[in-house]
């Protein structure tokens, strides 16, 4: 009877043994899969943080720049925001993407540049700023 | 003086057409209805126009209020969409008009004839509301892209933008300053007023009045203050009105901000969106809405028992043809009233005490 048995436990298990075959196969190219579209992720992300992050250090650059040159060029309010959008984009932790201040930081910047531009009546704009949907409403 | 204790009837005195399209809002000129200078008043449309309205004077002072209006002037060509809302400074010689076109521009009467003198851009898309505080220093603005403005007027028509608020999760429907206090309120889709103070040129919002503080469930659409500023009511989506309390009491922050709390609800009285509400100084709180009535309401003052209520007053059926956008009481002594609608037209209504002595 013993050696019945033995005889169909293979045959009987080969279910099992199979999806386990099939589970650990899944299993390693998932890794494999989520990890390089994690990255390639990360890239995306990343470089769209760093993109937009780089904007804005161009125009405080820049508008420092004509504050050096002329002082009276802007007001105090105007070089205030300048200062604070300096002091964001440093404040920015680029080491560091999963820290919960990133979004606050990025928001604080996209508001002091729309204040900047509104007060010296320039049209400028980071080309991957999220646009609002255009579908209209009352 | 409190006539309206009695009986009280309206009177429709004009009709007003001139616009080709709804009228959105209409606000008066807070400098004029005084006895030198008519009443005058400014209304906004989807036909991308102002016009400017202005009371003739009247022959004899007896008949002033069957004096008729004209339209003194035509605010166009500037606004490329519907003109949403408009608010004068204090002076009455500035009106800022807010335009779905994502702009606000700034007009200056000069003789009687408006130009326009200065162009706010900064919004993302729809401007919905405009108004200026007490000293006619600081400009709030606020629109579809959920965030609240705020400018400072420099000299010579130039305008500094002092601060972007965001805040809000949704399309922000009005904003309006408290009337002696730089405290600004703004009410939104997302069903909440916020009130926004400064802290050393730092705006920020330091109350949310929502639903969990027993505020509106629903868009609040519009908000009008008392006369001397300590009340505040709300109209919204959700068929209410609601009266707001600042409570001084208690002074607790050191900035001294005095917080505001819900005093009561008034309910079942309405049975579609209000989309505007104004108090008046004497205590009458009018509403239009998309019923196409207007309604009247006063404070109670026999049901103190269960705390301050309101009772209504009066109710004008089909006062308009289509939706009441907009209700607005005039400056000056007369009490009158102008409401803007969905159908074209403005109409300018008296409420009259009903004193022929019948024993009410």
């Amino acid at each position: 009877m013993e050696e019945t048995e033995d005889m169909f436990e293979s045959s009987l298990n080969l279910e099992e043994i199979h999806f386990k075959e099939g589970y650990a196969e899944g299993y390693g190219h998932g890794l494999d899969q989520g990890k390089e579209e994690g990255q390639q992720v990360g890239l995306k992300v990343g470089f769209e943080a760093g993109e937009e992050l780089g904007f804005y250090r161009g125009c405080i650059i820049v508008w420092n720049s004509v504050i050096q040159v002329d002082p009276t060029r802007f007001s105090d309010r105007v070089q205030k925001m300048i200062k604070q959008m300096d002091e964001l984009v440093a404040k920015y932790p680029v080491m560091d993407p999963e820290n919960e201040s990133i979004q606050e930081v990025m928001d604080g910047l996209r508001l002091k540049f729309r204040a900047v531009c509104a007060t010296l009546n320039v049209k400028l704009e980071y080309i991957g700023y999220p646009k609002t949907a255009q579908d209209s409403e009352f | 003086m409190e006539l309206y204790e009695g009986a009280c009837e309206l009177k429709l005195l004009q009709t007003l057409e001139g616009h080709t399209d709804r009228v959105w809002s209409l606000v008066w000129n807070p400098a004029t209805g005084t006895a030198e200078t008519p009443l005058v008043f400014a209304s906004c449309s989807g036909d991308k126009t102002v016009r400017i309205w202005e009371q003739n004077p009247s022959p004899s002072s007896s008949s002033s209020s069957h004096s008729s209006w004209n339209c003194k002037a035509v605010l166009e060509d500037t606004h490329t969409r519907t003109v949403r809302s408009c608010s004068w400074s204090p002076s009455g010689k500035l009106l800022a008009v807010a335009s779905f076109d994502a702009t606000t521009s700034i007009w200056e009467n000069v003789g009687g004839d408006f130009e326009c003198v200065s162009t706010l851009e900064g919004h993302e898309n729809e401007v919905k509301s405009v108004s200026w505080n007490a000293s006619g220093t600081l400009l709030a603005t606020c629109g579809r892209d959920k965030s609240v403005w705020i400018w400072e007027a420099q000299p010579g028509n130039e305008f500094e933008c002092v601060s972007v608020l965001q805040g809000h999760s949704q399309d922000v429907k009005m904003v309006l300053w408290h009337p002696t206090l730089d405290v600004l309120f703004s009410c939104s889709y997302d069903n909440t007023v916020k009130v926004w103070a400064d802290d050393d040129d730092d705006w920020q919002c330091v109350q949310t009045l929502g639903e969990p503080n027993n505020g509106h469930s629903s868009t609040v659409w519009a908000l009008s203050f008392n006369k001397t500023g300590d009340k505040m009511v709300t109209c919204s989506d959700d068929l209410t009105l609601k009266i707001w309390e600042m409570d001084s009491t208690s002074m607790q922050s050191a900035d001294g901000y005095a917080p505001w709390r819900h005093l009561c609800t008034i309910t079942g009285y309405h049975d579609r969106t209000i989309f505007s509400v104004h108090w008046s100084s004497e205590g009458i709180i009018a509403s239009g809405a998309a019923d196409d009535a207007i309604r009247f309401f006063v404070e109670d003052k026999d049901g103190l028992v269960d705390g301050p209520s309101y009772k209504l007053l009066l109710k004008e059926e089909k006062a308009h043809g289509m939706d009441i956008n907009s209700v607005q009481w005039s400056p000056g002594e007369k009490r009158l009233l102008a409401s803007a609608s969905d159908d074209g037209t403005i109409k300018i209504w008296e409420l009259a005490s009903l004193c022929t002595g019948n024993g009410y």
